[in-house]
């Protein structure tokens, strides 16, 4: 006889542990890892050699939502590796030279010489799925700030942005997966964002109008 | 009942499909008035209300619908023209008016990207499929000698769809269409579930479909 073959009250016993993990499958935590490739930018680059930095809470960024009832899930949305993926891809499409610095900038700081550094942090992140606002869409919300610095860690500039992702619901996509895509899309709109107006920020505005090999190509985007 | 029967109750089933009424308008400028040649059109999607968003998979719809009725016709896929046009076409930045496009082309790089592209119309979609009321209700059991469903559910979907053609070489619209579908889906269960549902989506498509397809191919 097979070894496979179980008694009555055996399956019984499986049947009710198969049920019961699927009721509490709904009341575990929702983890997003969000993944994406991001396409170049099209546009005429600055002729600038950006220096980038990003701290651990921005590289590693997640976004963790407590349950606040049974009925409710906790979600935990992790960005980092998508939100360096996007700005690596999204600089090197606006700059001419962009370099990874050494360490965060400040006075003693061994770095690379560059024209200024770019601090990106993401200040915010929210989240909506249909079952919160009873509309069919999943959206995700977030809000960056910029620092833009000198080698030396001396301000340049300080500006926030906010950026936004919305997918419609679809046949047989779980929560997880539309949270996911709202991510990619609210992505797509921070680096459409910055694009289309970091030369347009006042103090950005300034500091180019001041540099010499800058001043007048400043209005590529 | 006979296993043969089963079978057949089994093949029949996947045919079965609701009702759907579908309603479609058409207001054209310009029709094309030479071959569309080696040029290509894209199908964009609308996505700047707040309370929906026009669905990719609609859109993909519709150009798989061209694409397979008229070979002649080159259809560029939506992510591919957002990703080689990106940022300029995402919902912050897309254009909302034909005459934004000339200010698009004062892009050096945009302009050469286009170029390589040959996009000669540019079709815009915008709307929705939403589930209107629904009835009915349907309990399902599971116990040790196995599971059924008893009951019946009803639910109604109405879809709501506009293309807005742009002329990418006059820089102008010049047709504009718009198509309403609605269809009512049912589900009786007796141990099975037999869902019976309206394909509202798939008859706008059809309906958007096939009124692009005659636009485009009014030269030929």
């Amino acid at each position: 006889m097979s070894g496979s073959m179980t008694t009555a009250p055996e399956r019984c016993r499986w049947l009710t542990t198969l049920v019961l993990a699927c009721l509490l499958a709904g009341c575990g935590t929702k983890e997003v890892i969000v993944q994406s490739e991001f396409p170049d930018p099209v546009m005429n680059r600055l002729p600038l050699t950006l220096g980038i930095w990003y701290d651990d809470a921005f590289a590693n960024h997640e976004f963790f939502d407590e349950a606040s009832g049974r009925a409710e899930s906790s979600w935990l949305v992790n960005t980092g590796q998508a939100q360096v993926e996007l700005w690596q891809t999204l600089l090197k499409g606006m700059f001419e030279n962009v370099v990874f610095m050494n360490s965060k900038p400040g006075p003693g700081q061994m770095n690379p010489v560059v024209d200024a550094v770019l601090l990106p942090a993401v200040d915010e992140l929210q989240y909506a799925i249909p079952a919160h606002t009873n509309v069919k869409v999943y959206e995700i919300w977030m809000r960056y700030r910029f620092h833009l610095v000198t080698t030396g860690g001396d301000p340049i500039a300080e500006w926030t942005m906010p950026a936004y992702g919305k997918t419609p619901t679809a046949f047989m996509q779980s929560d997880e997966g539309a949270v996911r895509l709202a991510a990619i899309v609210a992505l797509r709109d921070a680096g459409a964002h910055f694009a289309t107006t970091f030369t347009r920020v006042p103090q950005v505005e300034a500091w180019l109008n001041s540099l010499p090999h800058t001043g007048q190509q400043q209005a590529a985007p | 009942m006979k296993p043969g029967r089963w079978l057949v109750v089994g093949m029949l089933v996947p045919w079965l499909t609701g009702c759907v009424n579908a309603t479609v308008d058409q207001m054209v400028f310009n029709s094309p008035t030479e071959s569309m040649g080696d040029a290509s059109v894209v199908i964009l999607g609308r996505r700047h209300a707040s309370d929906y968003e026009t669905e990719p998979d609609f859109i993909r719809c519709v150009g798989s619908h061209i694409g397979a009725r008229d070979d002649s016709i080159r259809i560029i896929g939506e992510l591919e023209f957002l990703n080689a046009l990106y940022p300029w076409f995402e919902p912050r930045t897309a254009p909302l008016r034909p005459a934004d496009l000339e200010k698009l082309l004062e892009h050096r790089d945009v302009a050469q990207k286009f170029a390589s592209l040959q996009t000669r119309y540019m079709i815009w979609i915008d709307g929705s499929t939403v589930r209107g009321e629904s009835a009915g209700s349907m309990t399902c059991g599971i116990g040790p000698g196995g599971g059924g469903c008893f009951g019946f559910g009803t639910w109604s979907d109405d879809a709501s769809y506009e293309a807005t053609i742009w002329d990418f070489t006059r820089r102008a619209e010049v047709g504009r269409i718009s198509a309403t579908a609605s269809g009512q889906s049912y589900m009786p269960a007796v141990v099975l579930p037999i869902p019976i549902i309206a394909p509202v989506q798939g008859t706008a498509c059809d309906s958007v479909g096939d009124q692009l397809l005659q636009f485009l191919s009014s030269d030929n």
